[in-house]
C-alpha cells in the first residue's frame, strides 16, 4: 500500500515539473550585449512643408526662412512594452541613452531637398530604440533666444505678402514610440549606424490645402489667415502673449491645442505635456 | 488626426476530420483491397485533383482613425520577430481598414504591424509564440493545468487501488 502512496506522490511532482517545463520559456526578442554598441544619430525634421512650403487651409503660399526649435533632454530607449503615445505616460525601458545638453537647430536649413538635420550622435549599446522623448525649451542664447520655437517666413495670396515671425515662448515634452515612415529606425547593431527622428509637423498649424477642408486637421488648425489679419505693413512678429491678446479666443485655442500635436514620429504621433 | 489600430485574431480552416470504423480484419482486407484498385487508375488519368489542407492561424486587425473612420486602403507592412529590419509582408487595407496575414509559425516572437496612409499611421506589436499565443489563450493557467494533471493522475491511483483492493 505505501508503494502506491509513493507512485502517487512521484507522479504528482512528475506531473507539475512537465506543466512548468511547458509553460516557460516566453523569449521575446534575443537579449543584448551591453558590450557591443553601434552609433545613433538623432535627427530633426521640419519635413517638405517647411523645405519647400506648402498651400495653408485658406489659401495663403507659406515658405520658411528658418524654423527653429530648441530641443533638450532628448532621450532614446529600447522600451518594453513598446510606448503607447495614445495611452500617454512614462516609457518603461531598461535600455536608454541621453543626449544632454540643450540643441537650438533650423529646420528650414539647406535647400528644398536638404536631409533632416543632425542634432547629435552618440555611441550606444546595440538593441531597438523603438521610443523618443525631448523637451522643446526657451532657449538661452542663440537665434531663438527666450523661446522654445520660432518660425519665421513669408505668404502670398493674391498678390498680397504677408512677412511673418511667430515666437513661442511656452515649453513642452513630447514622448513617441516606433518612428512609423517608409524605413524602420531606431536599431542599432554591432559597428552600425543609423537614425532616430524627432518629426515636426506644421501643417498641423496652417492646415493644408492639399487635405480636404473638413478633414479633422483642417477643421483643427488656425490656418494663416488669423496671422495676416495682424499684419501691419505686410509685416507681423509677434508671440504667445501677444497671440492670446490679438486673436479670437477661438483662434487662440486652436494654436494652443495644434501646438501639443507639433511633435511627431515620423508619421507617428507623440504625447505631448504643457511644462 | 491619430490612426489607432486594434487586433483581434481568429482561426482559419478548421476542418474537423471524419471517422472510419470497420470491424473484422475481412472486412480491413476487403476495404484495402478496393482502395488499391482505385488507386491505380487514378494515377494513370493524370487529371485527379489532389487537395491538401493544413489548419493555420491568421491574424486580423482593424486600423481606424480617432474619429472612428476606418483608415481605408492604408499602407500595411508586416515585420517578423526573425528580422524586424526587413519587411516581412507588404500590403493594403481594405475600405474598411481591415487586413488579415498569416504569420509563419517558425517565427515566434513579436511580430511588429505598421499601418500608414496620407501623413498618419499606427504601429501594433502582436505576439505569437506558438499555438497558446496564436489563439490568444487557451483560457487556464500554469497552476491550473497542474492542478488538473495532479487530478487525472490521482484518479488513475484511486482506480488501481480500488481494484487492488477489491483483488485482494
Amino acid at each position: 500500500m505505501k508503494k502506491f502512496y509513493y507512485m502517487a506522490v512521484l507522479l504528482t511532482f512528475l506531473a507539475a515539473i512537465l506543466a512548468g517545463c511547458g509553460s516557460g520559456g516566453t523569449g521575446d526578442r534575443a537579449e543584448q550585449s551591453e558590450n557591443k554598441t553601434g552609433t545613433l544619430q538623432f535627427t530633426a525634421n521640419g519635413e517638405d512643408f517647411v523645405r519647400q512650403g506648402f498651400t495653408s487651409k485658406d489659401g495663403w503660399d507659406v515658405s520658411f526662412n528658418h524654423v527653429y526649435v530648441n530641443l533638450a533632454d532628448i532621450t532614446a530607449y529600447q522600451s518594453d512594452p513598446p510606448y503607447d503615445a495614445h495611452a500617454g505616460g512614462e516609457v518603461q525601458a531598461a535600455t536608454k541613452t541621453i543626449i544632454p545638453g540643450a540643441h537650438t537647430v533650423d529646420l528650414a536649413a539647406g535647400d528644398q531637398n536638404a536631409l533632416p538635420i543632425l542634432v547629435s550622435e552618440k555611441e550606444v549599446p546595440v538593441g531597438h530604440y523603438n521610443a523618443i522623448s525631448w523637451q522643446m525649451l526657451k532657449a538661452s542664447e542663440g537665434p531663438a533666444q527666450g523661446y522654445s520655437l520660432v518660425i519665421a517666413g513669408a505668404a502670398v495670396k493674391n498678390g498680397k505678402t504677408v512677412n511673418f515671425t511667430l515666437k513661442n515662448e511656452k515649453e513642452y515634452k513630447y514622448t513617441g514610440g516606433e518612428f512609423i515612415g517608409d524605413q524602420r529606425k531606431g536599431i542599432v547593431q554591432e559597428g552600425g549606424n543609423t537614425d532616430l527622428e524627432m518629426t515636426f509637423h506644421f501643417d498641423h498649424i496652417f492646415g493644408d490645402a492639399g487635405t480636404p477642408a473638413d478633414d479633422e486637421l483642417n477643421v483643427g488648425a488656425p490656418g494663416f489667415a488669423p496671422f495676416a489679419g495682424l499684419a501691419a505693413d505686410g509685416n507681423v512678429e509677434i508671440n504667445m502673449a501677444g497671440l492670446k491678446e490679438k486673436l479670437s479666443p477661438e483662434d487662440y485655442q486652436k494654436l494652443e491645442t495644434m501646438l501639443t500635436t507639433l511633435g511627431h514620429v515620423g508619421e507617428g504621433h507623440c504625447y505631448c505635456e504643457v511644462l | 488626426m491619430k490612426a489607432t489600430v486594434t487586433v483581434k485574431y481568429f482561426e482559419e480552416g478548421e476542418v474537423k476530420d471524419g471517422e472510419l470504423m470497420m470491424n473484422g480484419m475481412r472486412s480491413f482486407i476487403f476495404l484495402a483491397a478496393i482502395i488499391f484498385l482505385f488507386s491505380l487508375p487514378a494515377a494513370a488519368f493524370g487529371h485527379g485533383v489532389n487537395i491538401e489542407y493544413q489548419t493555420t492561424k491568421a491574424v486580423e486587425f482593424t486600423a481606424s482613425y480617432d474619429t472612428g473612420e476606418p483608415v481605408s486602403n492604408g499602407q500595411v507592412t508586416i515585420y517578423s520577430p526573425d528580422d524586424p529590419s526587413t519587411p516581412w509582408k507588404t500590403g493594403q487595407c481594405d475600405e474598411k481598414g481591415r487586413f488579415t496575414f498569416t504569420p509563419d509559425p517558425s517565427m515566434q516572437g513579436t511580430w511588429d504591424i505598421q499601418v500608414r496612409k496620407a501623413g498618419h499611421g499606427g504601429m501594433i506589436h502582436v505576439n505569437v509564440d506558438g499555438e497558446e499565443a496564436v489563439a490568444g489563450s487557451t483560457g487556464y493557467t500554469t497552476t491550473q493545468i497542474v492542478l488538473m494533471v495532479a487530478c487525472v493522475v490521482w484518479g488513475l491511483i484511486g482506480t488501481a487501488l480500488f481494484f487492488k483492493r477489491r483483488k485482494n
